[in-house]
């Protein structure tokens, strides 16, 4: 149990260089806080993004996944982000139906000035994951359900 | 043979001496009981050799890729969608396609035949069709069920009885769908805790053998190369533990999102019965639900996966 | 020769759980042979033949051939399998399959995760009542009903099982057996003619001495090869369900601190096959068709002098397209000039 309180969620974000990765620099530069819990992979556009991605990062033990893009509109390929979003969409309810929370896959529009969202986004996205628990969907001996039990 | 199958093959036939066409793909009898096997010939006396019957499951469609020239294509209504799809897709072109369309009225599931008797298809002597009525002859005895007991389920679930696209078509239309029935597995599953169909899903893919015939049959999985057979990066294990298993096949229904028209090959071929089916149904009724989007109904419709509307799935964005 | 109730066999099976992991026919899905649960011996009504071949209990579709764990000081320990499998149903098809597998696995290097498998397993076989229309095991000199690739050998005589030793395994088994009872001659009688019956139920043939005559001259007949090949999809289904093949494919992982070499089925109808090591020789999709009937019907036997094929069906019966090997078989184009 003791263990288990200490427990900190590891997050996957997936950036588009054009906005949110900017974005994100921008929060850093300006001091602003934010919890630890993401790495950052930059791709050049959120519509870079497949499930394939969601799939390779919940394998790998990450409790949540974060794809970050431009606002609509603002797509530096014009739709990439809409194309993304669609995506995203299907990939969280089959995710539901499979018995994955969707909660683990989350998805944000942050432009490269939102330093200030970047870091309340991330600061929301790791609160809602901590709340669903460390993802052991993939271990073989059951310890999922403890894990169940005690959150 | 029918008058249709006279019909189609008559015209098959001319197709090829009048070089229409340079290949027909169309269904012959198979070499087992109530099977067909899929017929590709460049030979005019091949076409008699085509048959229509309840037993033509395979979505001819997936051929299409492999086949150069013009070509005259038997399709039923699932595959003249898969058709429509890659002709959106751009995989192959109109103008070299003939459709030989076949209406359908759902086609003989051998294993539910299999259930509802209890015997073995070897031993049942005939499956013949009248209507809503099927009967089964075994040892001479004989079992009447209704068309809906022994259909596929994505026969079932067909919304689509006549092809969407076609040049001739061959026969009548009528169906005997129920969509409810046809999907019964995904409502029980859907009636599941999320960790009953985690529990689920992870015992059906703990059978997967990895042979990929799900991928194979697939018309929509057109990839010259598939993300599971990538080295650098290595997505997923190519090992058949049931955790890559499960997470390569949903990441290839939600690839094929669509795209898939639910012509249930999938799950028809697994030879361990993973019941495919039941994600791919989903993620088309998750698509329609979301986006308002059918696959393979329009060949000029804008693809679902490049297709968008500005201000669409904004609840799910922060 | 002994005999058994059907009504007995759970406890015989019991006995031998004592000492064995003990498998036998189940359809948890798909029918396999998987760890006998202590009671059921149902499938006596309903058996015909396991989807997936008993190979899988030797050559399983995926194991771990080694660990190497930085904790251990980076040394390669190599997983042992010392498990003493018991298979009870082996088909006679099957076990003359895994005879075969035997002679890959034993020729110039020997396989010792295989063959410790093999050396540690005893197959109990089950004679065949009703084969699958798609069966041509005959046709290959394999009685449906009697084996001698197995340990012991069973064969159905209505309320009993009629028991045979075959090898000297087979014969401390059941000399280590309670319960069994003596067979009769009428027993005997009994099990001659069920044998018989079920001999001509396999009714699909294959005409073996032709087949050799004519695959080699129709080697290079690229029209006849492209036409067979048209309607296979190239999947795994008929290599990976098939008894005799044994090709497989192997998988480094690592993770912090440790890493481990896994094997796994390969299948030469992929077009990914032996993609790794260099390029797949065999691109386009009729040479490797034309390599999988080769392989068993040509190849094998040239070296070893025996086809790599044993009539089991199940790439007949299970193949998406119903690609029938058989067919293919008997349409061979060219044959040798006499």
């Amino acid at each position: 149990m003791s263990q288990e309180s200490k427990w900190e969620p590891k997050l996957l974000g997936f950036l588009c260089k054009w906005c949110s990765y900017a974005g994100a620099d921008l929060a850093g530069t300006s001091r602003k806080k934010y919890p630890a819990n993401i790495r950052i992979v930059k791709i050049p556009c959120s519509g870079r993004i497949d499930p394939l991605f969601v799939a390779k990062a919940l394998r790998m033990g990450f409790d949540g996944v974060l794809v970050s893009g431009c606002h609509p509109g603002d797509c530096h390929y014009q739709t990439g982000n809409y194309r993304a979003r669609r995506r995203i969409a299907i990939t969280k309810r089959l995710m539901e139906y499979m018995g994955i929370e969707p909660e683990r896959l989350q998805a944000s529009w942050v432009s490269a000035s939102e330093g200030d969202k970047w870091a309340q986004v991330v600061t929301e996205v790791t609160k809602g994951v901590k709340e669903v628990g460390p993802n052991r969907l993939f271990d073989d001996d059951g310890h999922r359900k403890e894990a169940a039990g005690q959150s | 043979m029918t008058d249709t199958e006279k019909k189609l093959q008559d015209k098959a036939k001319e197709l090829l001496e009048q070089g229409k066409v340079e290949h027909i793909i169309g269904y012959a009898a198979g070499s087992l009981k109530f099977t067909t096997t899929p017929l590709i010939t460049k030979d005019k006396d091949d076409a008699r050799q085509l048959v229509i019957n309840p037993f033509i499951v395979n979505n001819l469609s997936v051929f299409l890729n492999d086949i150069k020239g013009k070509i005259g294509i038997v399709a039923k209504p699932c595959d003249a969608r898969s058709i429509v799809s890659l002709l959106q897709d751009q995989q192959v072109a109109r103008e070299n396609l003939v459709i030989l369309g076949l209406p359908c009225q759902g086609l003989i599931d051998l294993r539910k035949v299999e259930r509802l008797t209890g015997k073995d298809r070897d031993d049942i002597d005939d499956i013949t069709r009248n209507g809503d009525k099927v009967t089964v002859t075994t040892g001479g005895k004989t079992q009447k069920f209704a068309a809906k007991e022994v259909i596929f389920d994505d026969c079932l679930s067909c919304e689509t009885p006549t092809p969407p696209e076609y040049d001739f078509l061959f026969g009548e239309p009528s169906s005997a769908t129920d969509k409810e029935l046809g999907r019964k597995n995904i409502k029980e599953l859907e009636a599941m805790s999320p960790q009953q169909r985690w529990d689920f899903w992870k015992q059906e893919f703990s059978r997967c053998i990895r042979c990929y015939a799900c991928r194979q049959v697939c018309p929509a999985c057109f990839c010259t190369r598939c993300f599971i057979e990538e080295t650098e990066p290595q997505w997923l294990s190519p090992l058949p533990r049931w955790q890559d298993n499960l997470l390569f096949q949903t990441t290839r229904m939600l690839h094929v999102a669509g795209r898939c028209t639910d012509c249930g090959e999938c799950e028809r071929v697994c030879p361990v019965n993973i019941p495919l089916r039941s994600i791919s149904k989903k993620v088309e009724e998750i698509v329609d639900e979301l986006f308002q989007y059918k696959a393979g109904m329009d060949k000029n419709a804008e693809r679902f996966m490049t297709a968008y509307e500005p201000s669409e799935a904004e609840d799910l964005m922060r | 020769m002994k005999k058994i109730k059907k009504s007995d066999l759970n406890k015989l099976l019991s006995q031998w759980q004592q000492k064995y992991s003990v498998f036998a026919p189940s359809n948890h899905g798909v029918v396999k042979m998987t760890a006998w649960d202590g009671k059921d011996t149902t499938f006596l009504d309903w058996y015909r033949n396991t989807v997936v071949p008993p190979k899988n209990n030797f050559l399983p579709g995926m194991e771990k051939m080694f660990d190497i764990k930085k904790d251990a000081g980076y040394k390669l320990e190599v997983t042992a399998d010392d498990t003493k499998q018991l298979i009870f149903g082996v088909r006679p098809c099957d076990a003359r399959a895994l005879a075969l597998i035997d002679v890959n696995f034993k020729d110039g290097y020997e396989d010792t995760y295989y063959l410790n498998r093999r050396k540690n397993g005893l197959l109990v076989g089950l004679g065949c009542t009703s084969p699958c229309a798609s069966c041509f095991c005959t046709s290959l000199n394999i009685h449906p009903a009697e084996s001698q690739d197995v340990d012991v050998m069973f064969n159905d005589i209505g309320e009993e099982l009629l028991i045979a030793e075959v090898t000297d395994k087979g014969k401390e088994l059941l000399a280590a057996s309670s319960g069994l009872s003596d067979a009769t001659a009428a027993d005997e009688a009994k099990a001659k003619e069920a044998k018989e019956a079920t001999f001509k139920k396999v009714t699909r043939k294959i005409n073996t001495g032709e087949i050799k005559e004519r695959l080699m001259p129709s080697f290079e007949n690229e029209e006849y090869w492209k036409n067979v090949a048209a309607k296979c999809v190239s999947c795994g289904i008929c290599t990976f369900l098939c008894p005799t093949c044994y090709c497989f494919d192997i998988n480094d992982e690592q993770s912090k601190g440790e890493a481990a070499r896994f094997r796994n089925w390969d299948c030469c109808s992929f077009a990914v096959y032996t993609k790794m090591p260099m390029e797949n020789p065999r691109e386009e999709k009729w040479r490797r068709v034309r390599q999988k009937v080769n392989h068993k019907y040509n190849f094998f036997p040239m070296i070893y002098e025996q086809i790599a094929c044993t009539g089991c069906g199940r790439c007949i019966r299970q193949c998406p397209v119903n690609w029938d090997i058989t067919q293919v078989l008997s349409t061979l184009p060219e044959k040798a000039k006499a």
